[in-house]
């Protein structure tokens, strides 16, 4: 009873919060409060006992993390990125989607890719208004971008939720995330691209002009002339994100010196390296609403972990009367599609616990990897899987934009879909397969 | 749209205007199309010359051979002898930038208010943080007789210039006591063909200071 209670109260939360996401810190706080209570009174999950649980060492990292990316974005390199990407590829249409792919997903992989396409995401619609774009464009342009910019969080273990879930709980450890999931990423993306390119031709009418491209180019140099790196900002963040790729690259769990410690470690050193800025970072930027919503999941899914439903879970894929390479298989497509309506968050941290299990009957990495190419791929089924995607949305609304027959251009869920699902199946294959490989 | 230009090229130059000033774009723009041969610059006159009335002057102008104005730079200390602040209404991106390089020891704000949608952050971030924002409900804190209302005019006829709508909104009859100069920069030196939409007509007596 006690199982069924605590399950019921974490997927409906789950579930509330995908479709009212207007208030779902306020419904997971509610949800992880009432799974406490159901744990202290049934004494399945004494609430002290759920605290101690929560892998505080994931939280440090997103809170850590997030605000070196702050720093970075203050420092006004974003602006300078969108600046040069447009220089370079001459405000050629196709050039321009494939070189801010690229850039994105690299950007992705080192900071916080919310606040990149925060930064980043205006300048290209500044860009699209400059060139005159059709609908078909935008459409495939940024959600080909929302795309990269998942695989680019999936590419490195410090690149978004999931795989810092992996690298905090010590599932796996840097150099091992890195070597097998960038190469695998690279390639889901690289193949995406090329399908975009030959399927949906995104710039196929797009009326082309040598004019309206130098008129770009020139607008958005004049727009940004003055615009300056703050080096106060630029040299600590980026001096401390190398020192810390180096730790956690060199340094041996044995030396006791974990991930979420360099982290913390590097980053208190960019911030006191800038000065004031680094301080009214720390009381203005820390992304409270998502350290505050990934609290509850952990506590909802601590209670559930307590009541062994993980690991029966687990055990019910194992007992499929398929092959066990098969069984895999079923989880990860099961993870990708769970992701896809609940988002990565909820997903990740509740599909771990039943990873865990897998990945004692078959080498861990693999079913790790797996399973963060699969959250990978559900992030990009739907405009609402990810945090980007409304964003972008958004964005694109407060901007106005109008096609060159006159018509409102949109960015909405129907008008996402073709992209997602096309995402959504090559890094989902891409991951199996690179997942079938390592077995 | 002639068939040399894209459509949608309204929305590209209000897009510029917003942060450029209407003067500044144009120059920008009429210098990029004539890159491509004269053909462009009086297919752009064509397309957008009846909207964009400094654009259509600018694009006559340059097809009459005309080069951009060189700024004054000794009519604006003229003109700033003495001022200590200065509250600029208005973007015109070249006499910004002239402004912030002369500024020395004056303070420089700039009221982040205007009719197109502008991203005033992505302006003020050209300056390094040598011009502060203000807007209406503050701008008067800079006040005084050392200040000055500094705006741009777009050609001067007689007894009467062209500015931004905003200008209207600033310059009440209580506020221009406040102030120990009003300037109107004529950023545009040319006179307009068409009906100058985007701005407002007013008395050049409204100013303490007219520059060139």
């Amino acid at each position: 009873m006690t199982t069924v209670l605590l399950t019921a109260v974490l997927l409906g939360s789950i579930a509330l919060q995908a479709l009212m996401p207007g208030r779902r810190l306020v419904i997971v706080l509610t949800g992880a409060g009432v799974s406490c209570l159901i744990g202290a009174v049934t004494n399945v999950a004494p609430t002290s006992r759920v605290l101690a649980e929560v892998p505080w060492d994931v939280l440090v990292m997103l809170v850590g993390l997030g605000l070196l990316t702050e720093l970075l974005a203050a420092s006004g390199m974003f602006g300078k990125l969108a600046v040069w990407l447009t220089r370079v590829s001459g405000a050629n249409h196709a050039l321009l989607v494939v070189m801010f792919c690229a850039v994105m997903y690299l950007v992705s992989g080192l900071v916080n890719n919310l606040t990149a396409l925060l930064l980043v995401l205006p300048l290209m619609l500044v860009q699209f208004r400059l060139l005159g774009v059709t609908q078909r464009y935008l459409t495939w342009s940024l959600g080909a971008m929302l795309v990269a910019c998942n695989l680019g969080g999936a590419a490195t273990p410090i690149g978004d939720f999931p795989a810092i879930l992996l690298l905090g709980r010590g599932a796996m450890d840097f150099n091992d995330y890195l070597t097998r999931a960038a190469p695998a990423t690279a390639v889901a993306l690289a193949a995406f691209l090329v399908l975009v390119a030959a399927t949906a031709r995104p710039a196929r009418d797009v009326p082309r002009s040598r004019v309206s491209a130098r008129i770009t180019v020139a607008t958005m140099q004049a727009l940004h002339r003055g615009l300056k790196l703050d080096i106060r900002a630029l040299v600590p963040g980026g001096t401390a994100l190398v020192a810390m790729m180096a730790a956690w690259i060199s340094l041996p769990a044995s030396t006791g010196v974990r991930p979420e410690l360099i982290c913390w470690l590097g980053v208190s050193a960019a911030l006191v390296g800038s000065g004031r800025l680094g301080e009214r970072l720390v009381r203005s930027k820390v992304d409270i609403e998502a350290t505050l919503f990934l609290l509850a999941l952990f506590v909802m899914v601590g209670t559930v972990r307590a009541t062994g439903a993980f690991a029966a879970m687990a055990q019910d894929i194992t007992v499929l009367p398929i092959p066990p390479a098969a069984q895999v298989v079923v989880f990860l497509v099961a993870a990708a599609v769970l992701t896809g309506l609940f988002s990565a968050g909820p997903s990740m941290a509740a599909l771990l616990e039943v990873a865990e299990v897998l990945a004692a009957r078959h080498p861990p990495a693999a079913i790790y990897v797996g399973l963060a190419m699969s959250v990978c791929a559900g992030s990009s089924l739907f405009i609402t899987a990810a945090t980007s995607g409304p964003l972008t949305q958004a964005l694109v609304e407060r901007a106005e934009l109008r096609g060159a027959d006159g018509n409102w251009l949109r960015f909405g869920f129907v008008d996402f879909m073709p992209v997602g699902a096309l995402g959504f199946g090559v890094i989902l294959c891409v991951g199996i397969a690179v997942t079938l490989l390592q077995l | 749209m002639s068939e040399l230009l894209p459509k949608g090229l309204e929305d590209a130059f209000l897009s510029a205007a917003a942060e450029l000033g209407m003067c500044s774009a144009a120059w920008l723009f009429v210098r990029e199309a004539e890159a491509e041969g004269k053909d462009y610059l009086m297919a752009l006159r064509d397309a957008l010359g009846r909207t964009f009335p400094v654009l259509d002057a600018v694009a006559g102008a340059r097809l009459e051979g005309a080069e951009v104005p060189a700024l004054d730079a000794v009519a604006l200390d003229t003109a700033l002898e003495g001022i200590r602040r200065v509250v600029v209404v208005g973007v015109e991106a070249a006499q910004l930038d002239a402004l912030v390089a002369r500024r020395g020891t004056r303070k420089l704000a700039l009221l982040t208010e205007a009719a197109l949608a502008t991203d005033w952050k992505r302006v003020l971030a050209n300056f390094s943080g040598a011009v502060e924002a203000v807007d209406l409900a503050t701008f008067q804190g800079w006040a005084g007789p050392r200040s000055a209302l500094l705006t741009f005019a777009y050609g001067v006829s007689g007894e009467s210039t062209h500015v931004a709508p905003v200008w209207l909104r600033v310059a009440g009859t209580d506020v221009r006591t406040q102030f120990g100069a009003l300037i109107a920069w004529d950023v545009l030196g040319l006179p307009m063909f068409v009906y100058p939409r985007w701005l407002v007509e007013v008395p050049t007596s409204t100013f303490t200071h007219l520059l060139p």
